[in-house]
């Protein structure tokens, strides 16, 4: 079931926002790529609203996604 | 920092037709689906060299079933068939023609007959009759059997044997047993015994739906009536008959006359939608040189045996063209003959909702011009897929990520790294150096050391020009960038006083040469008149000359490098592909950026042609080549005696193209440009060096993250320590992982996203 979710989350919420010095959780966040939206759950700063795009995400199913919408 | 703006939206419905006629003449040069020339000879439409195959592989059943598809008694067939397909092996121009009537015999003897067919095969409703006797009558009673019509033969013998006798007397004894067999064995109604005179007529006429006959019962019955040969068929009387010569004559006109009975069964017109029928031409190309066995294999008996038949097919060449695939290592990687690439890479042009999935290999092409030289019709898959690329830029349908990177590095090269300036000492020159965006970027060195031998050789002064011909925007398929970049050329060009143009690259000299008003040479030809200068050296071992694409059809350049390399003392090894039929390293028509793999492929089929060092004239060439590890070299390397040693990382070229620039308006032209330079350290492991360059991440992308995070703080830490920060540069979103170190940065992994992604409410 992870598939459907782009990325599991860290439950430990290991990450922190260097500037709010608060952990980063399981938060909304939206993709957005030539006119179309997906929404997605990310680790996102609960005060800042920074989005975290893990490397593995960029490579894996974002780099996928986005090879399929630029061929529409 | 230029930007390129991104395509809008996925939802955007034009479409602009490229000329169906032009591309279905483009395609119409390819002959590889032309059959050989002993099936476009064969009235039957034999497929022969599959026929061949399969029976040199020994498989005597699979031979037998596509024997049986025109033969409905093969040994009758094969027995008298005048084998127009001898005559036109292309291996009767060299040796003998494979006896395929001979194998074709030996298969149907040999062959485990089909168990196809039979009782309990559904029929057809209508029913048809065969009257008479003789080749024709028993080849189409096969036919409509095959075709599963109910068929009844009226003939005036006793028996299947005495009709069989009758049908094809010259058949030996074990043949006939054989035919005897089969034709008792087939859903064949006989009535033995008849008066076939009008009375009888008169009587059966009503009972079935088409009524065929010989030519012999016909003239009894009708003898004024005249069948037209083309359909075998008596439109007064409507009577399926006509005169035939010969067994492969009788079996064409059994063909014929079954598809009549085929049009007549279903109330059609006999003469509408027939297809096409009988002999057809054929344009394929053969190539003879690797075939081995000329002689036809002797026979011991009277027929060939199992074995001499294998042996006998083996000699087949097996007729296709496939010249350009066995060259192009693109049309190779996609295992598609270029008619048919060619086809589905115009339909993706026509999409305008929906996946366009040939947009990748109509991005891979290099469009380096090869195939429409090795082609013997001169099939251009480069225009083919430049073309599309074009319809797919004015559409706003073309991805701009395939090519992006590519077309920024031509913006850097005529912004940032961009340089025009008339020889210290002149106002306007006689001349202008363009050595080409790689080779500032590759061997900065190089171009420096020739624009100084240039400048003290040549009179009239000759001024230098840094930057990009267009070529990177016209193979992207991006006209309206291209048409920008010529403009700006000539402006600048016209500042110099028009200069004629030495160009240091056979592509930029192509490009520019298609300029108003502009002369264009290359710096080989004027290196030749000039004489060598001094420092330069041969290599040591013998090397292979790498042919650039952007020289194809260019002789005088080909022969000009040649000399100069001779000149140097160079020995040089022939390899095959050299010259026009040159393959492209990969990196022409932006291969290497669209597609990486087929790219690599390209530079392997380079490669493999020698394991000499090279020697090329297009810095692209140098460049790939070395970093596949071969020692590589641009001859303009060893005219000056230079080395550009290990070839630079993407962020490198970009560097070595400032400093060049820098270096020589400080050396020449007393002017100081500003440099940008950070006060603090900024240091990148190996492993990123390496990730970024394969990402095609900039060293400037990562100060770009930097220096946010410094302004904003914004980054994140993980579970080790490290931070993360990210910026929006241009289309795409850049993330870098770092430490601080005591003064600065240590980078450790950089991604990137194009993507833009945000907080999300509700």
């Amino acid at each position: 079931m992870a598939e459907k979710n782009y990325y599991t989350i860290d439950p430990q919420g290991k990450l922190t926002c260097v500037k709010c010095g608060v952990p980063l959780v399981k938060g909304k966040a939206k993709f957005l790529y030539l006119d179309n939206g997906f929404p997605v759950e990310l680790p996102v700063c609960p005060v800042c609203g920074f989005v975290y795009v893990p490397e593995e995400l960029a490579l894996g199913k974002v780099a996928s996604v986005e090879r399929a919408l630029e061929d529409k | 920092m230029s930007q390129i703006q991104e395509r809008g939206s996925t939802h955007v419905y034009k479409v602009n037709k490229i000329s169906k006629e032009e591309m279905e003449s483009m395609v119409a040069r390819c002959v590889y689906e032309h059959p050989p020339f002993c099936s476009a000879a064969c009235p039957l439409k034999l497929d022969a060299r599959a026929f061949l195959e399969a029976a040199a592989a020994g498989n005597f059943r699979k031979a037998l079933q596509l024997y049986e598809k025109i033969a409905p008694f093969p040994l009758v067939l094969s027995a008298g068939c005048e084998a127009p397909c001898e005559g036109k092996c292309r291996l009767s121009e060299i040796g003998d023609a494979v006896a395929i009537r001979e194998v074709e015999s030996a298969v149907a003897r040999c062959g485990e007959a089909s168990k196809l067919g039979g009782i309990f095969r559904s029929k057809k409703r209508k029913s048809t009759a065969v009257l008479g006797s003789g080749l024709f009558a028993l080849f189409l009673a096969g036919e409509l059997e095959k075709k599963a019509y109910p068929v009844t033969v009226f003939c005036e013998q006793d028996s299947h044997e005495s009709w069989l006798r009758v049908c094809a007397p010259f058949l030996g004894d074990e043949a006939f047993a054989a035919e005897l067999k089969r034709l008792k064995g087939k859903d064949i109604q006989f009535e033995f015994n008849c008066t076939l005179d009008a009375v009888f007529y008169g009587e059966k006429r009503a009972s079935f739906d088409v009524l065929c006959a010989s030519d012999e019962v016909r003239a009894h019955l009708f003898p004024e009536s005249n069948p037209v040969p083309e359909l075998m068929f008596c439109e007064a009387e409507k009577f399926v008959t006509g005169k035939t010569d010969g067994v492969l004559g009788a079996a064409f006109g059994a063909k014929k006359a079954a598809l009549t009975v085929d049009r007549l069964a279903q109330n059609l017109d006999p003469r509408n939608t027939r297809g096409q029928e009988g002999t057809v031409e054929s344009q394929l190309y053969t190539d003879l040189s690797e075939a081995k066995q000329l002689s036809r294999v002797p026979m011991t008996g009277e027929g060939f045996t199992r074995e001499e038949a294998i042996e006998e097919a083996g000699r087949c060449i097996q007729c296709h063209c496939e010249e350009c695939m066995k060259s192009c290592a693109y049309l190779k990687h996609y295992k598609k003959h270029p008619g048919l690439l060619s086809k589905e890479i115009y339909n993706n042009t026509q999409i305008i909702m929906g996946d366009h999935q040939l947009n990748k290999p109509m991005n891979s092409c290099s469009l380096c011009g090869q195939c429409t030289v090795v082609c013997p019709n001169g099939f251009d898959m480069a225009r083919v897929c430049h073309l599309a690329r074009q319809n797919m830029v004015s559409t706003d349908k073309m991805p701009l990520a395939p090519h992006e990177f590519a077309l920024l590095d031509m913006l850097f090269s005529n912004n940032e790294a961009f340089l025009a300036r008339p020889q210290p000492g002149f106002e306007t020159c006689k001349y202008v150096f363009f050595p080409g965006c790689q080779a500032s970027a590759i061997a900065p060195e190089t171009v420096k050391a020739a624009y100084l031998d240039l400048c003290e050789r040549l009179e009239g002064g000759v001024a230098l020009m840094l930057g990009c011909c267009g070529a990177i925007g016209d193979w992207a398929g991006r006209y309206e960038m291209q048409e920008q970049t010529k403009k700006f050329l000539m402006q600048e060009l016209s500042k110099l006083g028009n200069p004629i143009v030495i160009a240091g690259c056979p592509t930029c000299r192509k490009e520019l040469s298609e300029l108003e008003r502009t002369e264009t040479v290359g710096i080989w030809d004027i290196l030749l008149k000039l004489g060598l200068p001094k420092g330069g050296h041969a290599l040591e071992r013998p090397a292979a000359m790498h042919d650039s694409c952007g020289a194809r059809g260019d002789a005088q350049t080909q022969a000009a490098i040649r000399e100069l390399a001779e000149r140097l003392g160079c020995e040089l090894v022939d390899t095959p592909y050299s010259g026009d039929r040159s393959p492209c390293c990969g990196y022409g028509g932006l291969a290497s950026f669209a597609n990486r793999e087929v790219a690599a492929e390209m530079t392997e089929k380079c490669l493999e042609r020698s394991d000499a060092p090279y020697i090329s004239y297009c810095m692209a060439c140098r460049d790939r080549f070395a970093r596949q590890g071969r020692e590589s070299r641009h001859i303009l390397e060893l005219v000056y005696g230079t080395d550009a040693g290990a070839p630079p990382d993407i962020s490198e070229k970009r560097y070595n193209r400032l400093t060049l620039k820098n270096g020589l308006l400080h050396e020449l032209w007393g002017e100081e440009a500003k440099e940008m330079k950070l006060d603090y350290d900024l240091i990148f492991t190996d492993a990123a060096r390496q990730m970024m360059d394969e990402r095609m991440i900039l060293v400037e992308d990562v100060i770009a993250v930097i220096e946010g995070f410094r302004q904003n703080g914004e980054a994140i830490e993980d579970e080790d320590g490290l931070l993360v920060a990210r910026r929006r540069v241009g289309n795409a979103t850049f993330w870098v992982k770092f430490s601080r170190t005591e003064n600065g940065f240590l980078v450790l992994r950089a991604w990137s996203h194009r993507m833009r992604i945000e907080k999300r409410e509700g």
